[in-house]
């Protein structure tokens, strides 16, 4: 689960 | 093919665009120093938008999705690595601030000042030789995601026909308009880039679904759901699980990132072409997060195509895994965004080519031929010679990198002409600006033994069962040590006062 967080987290803020 | 109409008018008007703003820059172009550094007069924003776009190639995309694609999102990680190292240098000013007060063109410039003109003309050589055969594979693989994107025929050779025409397209606002061109160009090319990234993204995430996408990728890691079994051979989101990356080579790429945003020359040409130092560390500081979205976003698409194609029963026949996401993209992209996408990957292989070709060029001009020239050159002479090896690294790109196949994983051993440029130049870098005693001798000793290593451990490799085989970090790792052992004790054995004081140089 908090690997998913982090993932969802950098995805998200990174959709520049 | 898969293009309408709109598709082509969105990628010709692009490319106009972009072709009128580079060659309308030539006519501010007048001396060398405008050719090369733009004139030292980039501000903060311009050099995110020309350092953003110089580094994400087509050939970036494609590898970062590849990485999704086989490690999931955990493969994103060298792209956090990245920005935490763009970050700290940034804040710190390691190493690029000092190069930028030391106002010079290259880096090996500054060992000229720092050690000998001979430190310089080596250390010249081995930053072109891993430059430019680095840059071999960018046309092929730029070539390869047009090809599965729109659908061109590959009997044809219609995929060097277009690169040849796009790199043509480039070397005539590059050869123009040098770094002038080049930044306006990237500027363009950041935003029609970010346009195409941001509307990728959201389709992908809109196709599958964000929760749907991470359990199906669960599922794939742990072959109970897919049709095709368990297609992900590493765990998908943590990077220190023994199947993904681990935590030493983690620990390494830390090192090696930190290697690579202060001494890539293409990287460091912006820092040289910013107004001052503070210029510099706050484009760094500011461009920091964009290289998470480098690795995050194409790492995204690579992920998803996973996912498609693992349960529609496996991959289509002659699709690999690097070829995975845009035989994917090419089913997801409705009409009128395939071409903003295209047109977007049409920037981000432009963009690249163009910085990469002009920064070899320069140090091709500023350390091994202007050494060698024993009566001043005239400002004409001087840029003309500098257009003349645009167009010739250009002409040997298109012959080496797409027309002519080298054969078997040349490309791999050329590579490792990458890892003997930064392993020797970090060392001299670090040395030349932090420690007084660093001296010629070091600085020879640090070159030569920064190119065994990586050779050493290329034939050890070539000679070895696979499961014998020396890891990526710990090669990679103990060429950097050997080259710092080399500086190290080469300077104590030839211990004398140096060229200059380190401060000075930097004054």
């Amino acid at each position: 689960e908090p690997f998913v967080i982090f993932w969802t987290v950098m995805v998200f803020t990174s959709v520049y | 093919m898969n293009l309408s109409p709109l598709d082509w008018f969105i990628i010709v008007a692009y490319l106009v665009g972009c072709m009128t703003a580079g060659i309308w820059m030539r006519r501010f172009v007048r001396r060398v120093e405008d050719f090369t550094v733009a004139g030292r007069e980039m501000d903060v924003n311009l050099g995110i938008a020309s350092l953003a776009a110089t580094e994400l190639g087509v050939v970036t995309i494609m590898y970062t999705a590849q990485l999704g694609f086989e490690k999931g999102f955990a493969g994103a990680t060298i792209g956090v690595i990245m920005a935490l190292a763009m970050y700290l240098v940034g804040r710190t000013g390691f190493v690029i601030h000092p190069l930028r007060a030391a106002g010079v063109m290259t880096i090996p410039e500054l060992f000229e000042k720092r050690f000998s003109k001979g430190v310089r003309w080596l250390a010249g050589l081995f930053v072109v030789l891993g430059g430019v055969l680095n840059m071999g594979i960018f046309l092929r693989l730029g070539g390869e995601f047009l090809v599965h994107v729109t659908g061109l025929p590959t009997e044809s050779r219609a995929l060097e026909w277009v690169m040849t025409g796009l790199l043509g397209l480039v070397l005539l606002y590059t050869v123009m308009g040098g770094m002038l061109s080049v930044l306006v160009t990237d500027y363009l090319q950041f935003i029609v880039m970010g346009l195409g990234i941001v509307i990728t993204s959201i389709l992908v995430i809109g196709d599958i679904g964000w929760t749907p996408l991470v359990e199906k990728l669960w599922l794939c890691w742990d072959g109970t759901g897919a049709e095709a079994g368990q297609t992900l051979k590493a765990h998908p989101f943590n990077p220190l699980h023994e199947s993904n990356f681990g935590w030493l080579y983690i620990g390494w790429m830390l090192i090696f990132q930190i290697a690579v945003v202060t001494t890539w020359q293409t990287q460091i040409a912006r820092v040289l072409a910013s107004k001052d130092e503070h210029s510099a560390r706050r484009m760094y500081r500011r461009t920091a997060f964009y290289f998470v979205g480098r690795f995050a976003l194409p790492g995204l698409w690579g992920a998803a195509a996973l996912v498609h194609f693992s349960f529609a029963g496996g991959l289509p026949e002659g699709i690999t895994s690097l070829t995975a996401m845009p035989a994917y993209l090419a089913t997801l992209l409705p009409i009128g965004l395939i071409g903003i996408v295209l047109a977007a990957m049409l920037a981000a292989e432009m963009s690249t080519d163009s910085g990469y070709l002009l920064t070899w060029a320069t140090v091709i001009y500023n350390d091994l031929i202007s050494p060698c020239v024993r009566k001043p050159l005239t400002a004409k002479a001087k840029l003309l010679i500098t257009r003349l090896l645009v167009l010739a690294i250009g002409v040997f790109l298109l012959f080496y990198g797409l027309w002519y196949e080298m054969p078997g994983n040349a490309w791999d051993y050329l590579a490792v002409t990458g890892n003997i440029y930064l392993a020797s130049v970090f060392s001299l870098l670090v040395a030349g600006l932090y420690w007084k005693s660093a001296n010629a001798t070091g600085a020879y000793a640090a070159l030569v033994l920064g190119a065994v290593g990586p050779l050493t451990f290329l034939v050890v490799n070539l000679v070895v069962a696979k499961e014998k085989q020396i890891a990526p970090e710990i090669a990679g790792a103990s060429s950097f040590a050997l080259a710092f052992a080399g500086m190290i004790v080469g300077s104590l054995l030839a211990r004398r006062p140096p060229a200059l004081p380190a401060a000075e140089v930097a004054a």
